[in-house]
């Protein structure tokens, strides 16, 4: 039962973890070397790694995606620690649209001109993104913003992230008080009637059994009592 | 299209959240008040003086600015919703 409990915990854990890494901006330092535009036929595996078309057009099977191809510096730990090596990175670049992720990102166009603009020259940048490379899947990161920088070796800070986990906490401490409010002041004395009630009907029984038991008793042969042994 | 979807869900779960909060704060202002007299009437007091003072603490709540502060519950998403988008869609 308690590895039971522990594997629970472990799997709930890795899925919100998995699901806050794809979900949640992340900095990549990186030069931008070009920009480009590929028609996608989506698969029904790698759909929903992709927004919607852009948000005043309409869906349709397929269509073109805006990329933004880098050369990344590669880091540990989530970007925290930074290292001596670099890779390449392609970045899609898509409207998130009204509803999910909430980035609420209309503005594709003017960040893939942003990119161009940046492209063209040999300045370091930081590009916000969320999502992941997945390369047997075709499954790209989606930019949401990109700003120059003046070396490879910045430092970001991940604001977002710290107030997000923060209040995060703070809303699942609230839902608990609300939950053992509730629990208290309303299951509880609720419980309770019913728990006398149950008292009270058991006790008659208990009662009705015992009258009913003596009566028989008293149709029994008296004990004899057993003599003492000597 | 998206945008009456997030206007209308929206809605929907932030009054989910808005009677929650409700609910519970009034909650927690009963338990205090009825707290508040069992203590300053060790003995129970007069029949329905404690229900009388509890009515009462719950009017006075009622009319003053904390339930409707509750009402941010719908003010700040819209915010936050607004700087993001702001924020995200300026160069």
């Amino acid at each position: 039962m308690r590895k039971i409990k522990i594997t629970i915990r472990v799997l709930a854990l890795l899925v919100f973890g998995l699901f806050f890494h794809y979900v949640l901006p992340q900095h990549d330092v990186v030069k931008l070397t070009s920009t480009e535009i590929i028609r996608t036929d989506f698969s029904p595996y790698n759909r929903i790694f992709y927004a919607q078309a852009d948000s005043g057009g309409v869906e349709q099977p397929t269509r073109d995606l805006r990329l933004i191809n880098t050369q990344k510096q590669k880091t540990f730990l989530l970007g925290f620690i930074p290292r001596d090596a670099s890779s390449v990175m392609v970045y899609r670049n898509e409207d998130t649209g009204w509803i999910w992720p909430p980035y609420f990102k209309f503005d594709s166009s003017d960040l893939q001109a942003e990119a161009a603009n940046l492209a063209k020259g040999d300045e370091w940048a930081v590009i916000t993104h969320y999502g992941w490379r997945i390369r047997w899947a075709s499954i790209y990161p989606n930019a949401v913003g990109v700003r120059t920088v003046s070396g490879p070796d910045v430092n970001v800070i991940p604001w977002f992230n710290i107030f997000f986990f923060i209040f995060l906490a703070a809303g699942l401490l609230f839902i608990r008080a609300m939950w053992r409010q509730f629990r208290q002041r309303t299951v509880d004395p609720l419980l309770d009637t019913a728990g006398h009630h149950v008292d009270e009907v058991q006790a008659e029984v208990a009662e009705r059994k015992g009258r009913m038991s003596r009566w028989l008793g008293t149709w029994k042969k008296k004990d004899n009592p057993q003599p003492p042994p000597e | 299209m998206g945008f009456i979807k997030l206007v209308v869900f929206g809605f929907i779960g932030l009054t989910v959240i808005y009677f929650s909060i409700a609910i519970y704060s009034k909650s927690v202002r009963k338990e205090r008040l009825e707290n508040e007299y069992d203590a300053a009437n060790p003995d129970g007091g007069e029949e329905g003086a404690r229900d009388a003072y509890v009515e009462k603490g719950m009017v006075a709540y009622n009319n003053s600015i904390r339930p409707k502060l509750i009402g941010l519950v719908y003010v700040i998403p819209v915010v936050t919703v607004s700087v993001i988008a702001y924020v995200i869609n300026t160069n």
